[in-house]
């Protein structure tokens, strides 16, 4: 379970985040849903430590990101597409990613097929698309075959095939047990994938609970969002 | 209990994060580039240096070139060994926080670096083990080469070196390079972009020493940074340099800004946001 609980982050006199609070649960996919720049990605940065909070907490299980001892094998995590230096190939991405994370080596073969770029893997990520990297950023996520997933804006550059799969995944993925958080703006592609939702705007959670719940008095989530995070002017 | 258990997992963590470092390392051009620079820089400049060397004293006009010695012509080509060490430090940390283009997901790998291994200064270590690891072995097979073709150009007209010391002095440069290295990664964690570290170090440590030209004002400039170390290969033939610092001193001197340099570094990337 991934809990975040009274989340402020303050850039000098700019408030990003105020009391931001919500859980992913497992079993679940939870959708984290706002304009850009409403603080999904403060928000997720904080959860997979990256930057510090200015008050509040985010915990996996109930410790912070730092204290895990294996993090990549109980969190897989993607921020801003692969995370790979474009002149290094796929496969020796991997290898390092593997080795810094304590998981075995074969893995790397694994992944690359389960996201479909087995024949990419000795190809420098400065050539990938948009949408290889991403997918090479889910290799990566699930590299150490986590309970829990971590992403932003993961269907962002995939085309209509590759968000079709990547849905796939994450249904399943939540089906056998395991917990998924993504982000996104893309608000039809929400409204497919996930079970619960927490809507941000300006920082602030505007609603979170069941698809269903928050959908409730209106025609769809987009009507929905729109009420919720008053951005319809 | 599980505090204990914690502690018994941090030296594999860092085991497994340098052996990641040497792995990335092993796989970035930039820094294959700087090993070559590392290792050819020096050797070339021995074999121009040797054959300057050897055709003085063939022409019978010695006094041509300020040495004889083919250690002296292997270590006065040691600079470039430096620019190497340079280059390393600064990749190793730029490399890092390059963003990929924006048509794939303008990520940087600090990102990728900091989830596989949140802790800090752990990453910070496993980095500079990495680095102190390439410095030396980049240094374990260019100074021999270096004097061994120095040797082998000015042949029997040389004045002969002692073993002793020229075993001092390499391992005084290898020394040397390291500390620099070093200090270059530390540095570039403050800029993250490898730009200014890049043209500021290898400027000043090839055209202009600032070091060295404010030793012209005072004679404490020989205890800044790169002027701290330069007996530590170094020889003074000419005599221009009476007041640097002897390599003990002077190595522990360096020593001293790079541990320095480091805990800053540190201080600034265990608190500062990704």
């Amino acid at each position: 379970m991934l809990s975040i609980s009274g989340l402020t982050k303050r850039h000098g006199p700019r408030t990003v985040l105020s009391d931001v609070t919500f859980q992913a649960r497992p079993g679940r996919v939870t959708g984290f849903l706002g304009p850009n720049g409403a603080g999904k990605s403060s928000t997720l940065r904080i959860l997979l430590g990256l930057d510090r909070p200015t008050a509040g907490t985010a915990l996996i299980d109930g410790r912070p990101y730092r204290k895990l001892p294996d993090p990549i094998r109980a969190v897989g995590s993607m921020l801003d597409g692969s995370g790979a230096h474009r002149s290094r190939t796929a496969r020796n991405h991997l290898a390092w990613v593997a080795r810094a994370g304590g998981v075995p080596k074969r893995r790397i073969d694994e992944v690359l097929d389960q996201v479909g770029l087995a024949g990419a893997g000795r190809t420098r990520v400065g050539k990938f698309s948009l949408g290889m990297g991403q997918r090479l950023g889910l290799a990566a996520a699930l590299l150490g075959e986590p309970a829990a997933l971590v992403l932003d804006e993961p269907v962002n550059g995939l085309d209509p095939e590759g968000i079709r799969w990547i849905r796939g995944l994450l249904r399943g993925h939540a089906d056998a047990g395991g917990t998924v958080l993504l982000s996104s703006h893309l608000m039809s592609e929400v409204a497919e994938i996930t079970d619960d939702l927490v809507i941000i705007a300006g920082g602030r959670i505007v609603a979170t609970g069941p698809l269903t719940e928050v959908i409730a008095g209106h025609a769809t989530l987009e009507e929905a969002f729109f009420a919720l995070t008053g951005a319809d002017r | 209990m599980t505090r204990l258990r914690a502690d018994r997992r941090r030296p594999m963590t860092l085991l497994r994060a340098v052996v990641a470092e040497l792995r990335k390392t092993a796989t970035l051009p930039a820094s294959a580039a700087a090993t070559a620079v590392a290792v050819l820089g020096p050797l070339g400049i021995t074999v121009l240096n040797a054959f300057s060397v050897r055709n003085a004293i063939r022409s019978g006009q010695p006094g041509l070139v300020a040495y004889t010695s083919p250690a002296e012509a292997a270590f006065s080509a040691a600079p470039l060994g430096t620019i190497g060490a340079i280059i390393l430090g600064v990749v190793v940390i730029s490399s890092e926080f390059t963003a990929n283009s924006p048509d794939a997901g303008g990520g940087r790998q600090i990102t990728a670096t900091l989830a596989a291994t949140p802790r800090r200064l752990v990453v910070l270590a496993a980095k500079a083990v990495a680095v102190v690891l390439n410095v030396l072995a980049a240094a374990a097979i260019t100074l021999p080469a270096c004097l061994f073709v120095a040797d082998f150009v000015i042949g029997d007209l040389a004045t002969p070196d002692d073993l002793g010391p020229t075993a001092a002095r390499a391992a005084g440069a290898a020394l040397y390079w390291t500390l620099t290295a070093l200090m270059a990664l530390a540095i570039t964690v403050l800029t993250r972009s490898g730009v200014i570290p890049l043209i500021v170090l290898i400027v000043n440590s090839s055209l202009v020493s600032v070091s060295m030209v404010l030793t012209h004002v005072t004679t404490l400039a020989y205890y800044l940074p790169d002027a701290a170390g330069m007996r530590l290969f170094a020889d003074d033939p000419l005599g221009e340099f009476e007041h640097a610092l002897a390599p003990l001193t002077g190595g522990l001197v360096m020593a001293a800004w790079a541990l320095g340099f480091l805990a800053v570094s540190s201080a600034v990337f265990t608190r500062r946001d990704a």
